[in-house]
């Protein structure tokens, strides 16, 4: 039953739409400065008025940008691509290599299990250039500098601990008395990991590869250090706007559409997962 | 290249044509300006093979850390003539500046060879330099058979290349008879007035002569102008405050930062002349200067110059010139030399010098000089001023070139007398030592403070002295 008046109802709406107006006009204000000049971005005042161009999605998706110094080239889509498989591929070996293990090490009680985990989050606490810098070296002397396979590696630093521990959680929720009855049935462990304890843990993990999409997507360092300016992601190439001989504005702001829509539209599509995932691990019963 | 075409620039190349002729008869033949220069420096290019074996490192590939920056276009534009020229190949990496000296760092203390040479400023080879992470470049300037005699290195402007060279004791004098060469200039910036000449003349404004005019201008720009303020001067908290208009004004009242006594360093902003020159410059930015000031970085303060919401600048002379193309006040903004201390006979401005250094850690450290020593050399430096944005170039026979000098006069009024004037006070102010990016942000910190009135200047600078020379004990420099 509705037992919200008329007058709750109206300031409830106005109050949400102030809300969201507050949270979306930053991207909102980012989308139509993606349509503008830098001479129409920085007058003043400013205005919402104004002429639309897609010349600055055209100058990305082209790679050359007119500028008042003469002609830049960008590589911003190569810098998207870079993002969007150094993301995927490291989720995708993290899900195959931190999955497995954060059932045995909830599951399977064994010396130094809580150790070795422990260890594999203590990779998120040391800060990134002191785990770097060394990194450099060994990466040259075994010819994984400069290499997709070396990024997707240095990359389980965020991915693997956030999935292992994430997931973890969830493995732990599961009562074991389902497992037990269905091995009990005949089955053996792995095929009671596959068709049991995964699909349960399911939402789960969509919320970890998720979060872990997210933040690989957004980092910055690893490549910056480790590989040369074709294999950089969105984080660095957005930078290659700001020039000594100004900022384009415009192009900054396509480049951020461009690059948050896929995060974005993932995101979108799994939020159910996410929600339901993080609050399933979040309560332990 | 057309066979009428090549003899038209070979006629130019052994002198039996002036360079205006070349172009107009190559204009005839339908080359474009920009081609002619193109093609003119590719037999000039040539000309260089004729008395140094350039073809030495022939089949050698070296690899560049490049800044994106209008200096890199410039060598990328002229490249294959270096190609030509050598028989080398170059492949490059290019940051954005705002993390390119991370990645430098980065490659140099994790003692990478991926790198053979990069670009860098000079203020940064007092750390590159003493930790033992780059060359010093003497033993190639020096040596006839790696140097072509047509290089003439007394030609680089010499506060240019002195500061570029630094015998590694915190506190001695750059460009002593025992310095290294840690770095070859290829670019450079002065400090000096970038000004709106279009706002200048509606409110009936002088361009001013030195600091008391300039607070004096400045406020009335911002009172006679329509929701703009008088002055540009940046106020982040980053070392990057100091070094522009700020410390060339400083550098013209005879002050220093640090000063040397019996082999100790102690800091000298604290003097009765300094804290004056502290007061003026903050009830400057009082006044007059930007709202957000103490955001303020290269960056904005050029923006709101070329969108006309400045109606002056005190910073690099570059800035400026970037600014008068391609913004709303584009056409707008001309050039003047700036002496803060009325006192002084000419301008003092400290430098900001983009520079080619060499890795310890290349494993092709010749081939590395070859390429240096052609993006330094007199025939690159001149296509990059007169074809491209290679400006302010260091070497004194391009400043003397009058295709250059008309280009600049033609599109950035008063630009060349600026330089002329300035050039010859121009080098870097301050003492290098290791602490120089903490001290020198700790000073912009101080300096914000005092424009928040959360210190009085006096006070500020005393605070800001006693904890330099705690610093500098701490690692035993004084």
């Amino acid at each position: 039953m509705d037992t919200m008046s008329p007058l709750e109802r109206v300031l409830r709406g106005i109050a949400i739409t102030l809300v969201i107006l507050f949270f979306m006009f930053p991207i909102f204000w980012i989308f139509l400065m993606s349509f503008q000049t830098n001479e129409t971005i920085l007058r003043v005042p400013p205005s919402i008025v104004f002429e639309p161009t897609i010349a600055n999605y055209q100058a990305l998706l082209t790679g050359r940008l007119e500028t008042a110094a003469g002609t830049l080239e960008i590589r911003f889509m190569r810098n998207l691509f870079n993002s969007l498989f150094l993301s995927t591929a490291s989720v995708a070996l993290a899900l195959v290599l931190g999955i497995p293990a954060a059932y045995a090490f909830a599951r399977l009680k064994f010396r130094g299990s809580e150790e070795i985990a422990f260890t594999l989050l203590s990779f998120r606490f040391a800060p990134p250039l002191l785990v770097l810098l060394p990194l450099v070296i060994y990466f040259q002397q075994i010819g994984l500098a400069n290499t997709y396979i070396g990024l997707i590696w240095v990359y389980q630093l965020i991915c693997l601990p956030l999935i292992l521990w994430i997931v973890r959680g969830y493995f732990e929720d599961i009562p074991a008395d389902i497992e037990h009855a269905y091995r009990i049935a005949g089955h053996r462990w792995f095929t009671t990991f596959r068709k049991v304890a995964l699909p349960l843990a399911g939402p789960g993990i969509a919320a970890a590869g998720l979060l872990a999409f997210i933040f690989a997507w957004n980092n910055f360092i690893f490549a910056l250090v480790l590989a040369s300016a074709d294999k950089q992601p969105v984080t660095v190439g957005a930078l290659a706007f700001v020039t000594a001989s100004g900022i384009q504005f415009g192009q900054i702001a396509a480049a951020i559409v461009l690059s948050i829509a896929p995060v974005f539209a993932l995101a979108l599509y799994a939020q159910r997962y996410l929600v339901e995932g993080l609050s399933l691990g979040a309560v332990k019963g | 290249m057309y066979e009428r075409e090549k003899d038209l620039v070979q006629a130019f190349v052994r002198g039996q044509m002036s360079r205006r002729s070349l172009i107009r008869r190559l204009g005839a033949l339908g080359v474009t300006a920009g081609t002619a220069g193109i093609l003119l420096n590719s037999s000039a290019t040539r000309a260089l093979a004729q008395d140094f074996d350039w073809q030495r490192h022939a089949g050698t590939t070296i690899r560049l850390l490049l800044n994106q920056h209008p200096y890199t276009d410039a060598m990328i534009a002229n490249l294959d003539n270096f190609r030509e020229l050598t028989g080398m190949d170059v492949t490059y990496d290019v940051f954005a500046e705002d993390v390119y000296f991370e990645r430098v760092t980065a490659a140099l203390a994790a003692g990478s060879s991926e790198y053979d040479a990069f670009m860098t400023g000079a203020y940064m080879t007092w750390t590159y330099g003493p930790a033992g992470w780059i060359e010093d470049l003497n033993q190639w300037i020096n040596d006839p058979e790696k140097t072509g005699p047509q290089y003439n290195w007394e030609d680089m402007l010499e506060g240019v290349r002195k500061s570029c060279a630094w015998n590694g004791q915190p506190g001695a004098p750059l460009g002593t008879e025992d310095a290294y060469q840690w770095c070859i200039p290829w670019g450079y910036e002065q400090n000096n007035l970038s000004y709106n000449r279009r706002m200048f003349d509606e409110i009936g404004l002088d361009v001013p002569g030195n600091l008391d005019e300039l607070i004096e201008t400045a406020a009335k720009a911002k009172a006679g102008g329509d929701g703009i303020y008088g002055i540009g001067v940046r106020g982040s908290r980053s070392w990057a405050t100091i070094h522009p208009g700020f410390l060339s004004g400083y550098a013209n009242y005879g002050q220093q930062d640090l000063s040397m006594e019996n082999g100790a360093l102690s800091a000298a902003m604290n003097t009765d002349v300094s804290k004056e020159y502290h007061r003026k410059w903050v009830q400057m930015i009082k006044e007059s200067g930007a709202p957000d000031w103490a955001t303020h970085t290269w960056y904005q303060v050029g923006i709101d110059l070329g969108a006309g919401r400045s109606a002056m600048i005190y910073d690099a002379d570059i800035l400026g010139y970037f600014q008068n193309g391609g913004t709303a006040e584009a056409g707008n903004l001309a050039y003047a030399p700036f002496a803060a201390n009325p006192e002084a006979d000419a301008p003092t401005p400290n430098i900001w010098i983009w520079s080619l250094a060499m890795s310890r850690f290349s494993q092709r450290k010749d081939p590395a000089w070859y390429f240096i020593q052609w993006a330094s050399g007199p025939e690159h430096t001149l296509f990059g001023a007169r074809q491209m944005d290679l400006v302010n170039p260091v070497r004194q026979s391009v400043w003397d070139d009058p295709d250059f000098r008309q280009r600049l006069e033609n599109s950035y009024p008063g630009y060349v007398e600026m330089h002329d004037v300035s050039a010859p006070g121009a080098s870097i102010k301050f003492t290098p030592q290791p602490l120089f990016f903490d001290l020198t942000t700790e000073w912009a910190a101080t300096l914000q403070r005092m424009v928040a009135d959360e210190v009085p200047v006096d006070e500020g600078l005393d605070q800001l002295a006693e904890s330099v020379n705690r610093q500098l004990a701490d690692v035993g420099l004084r």
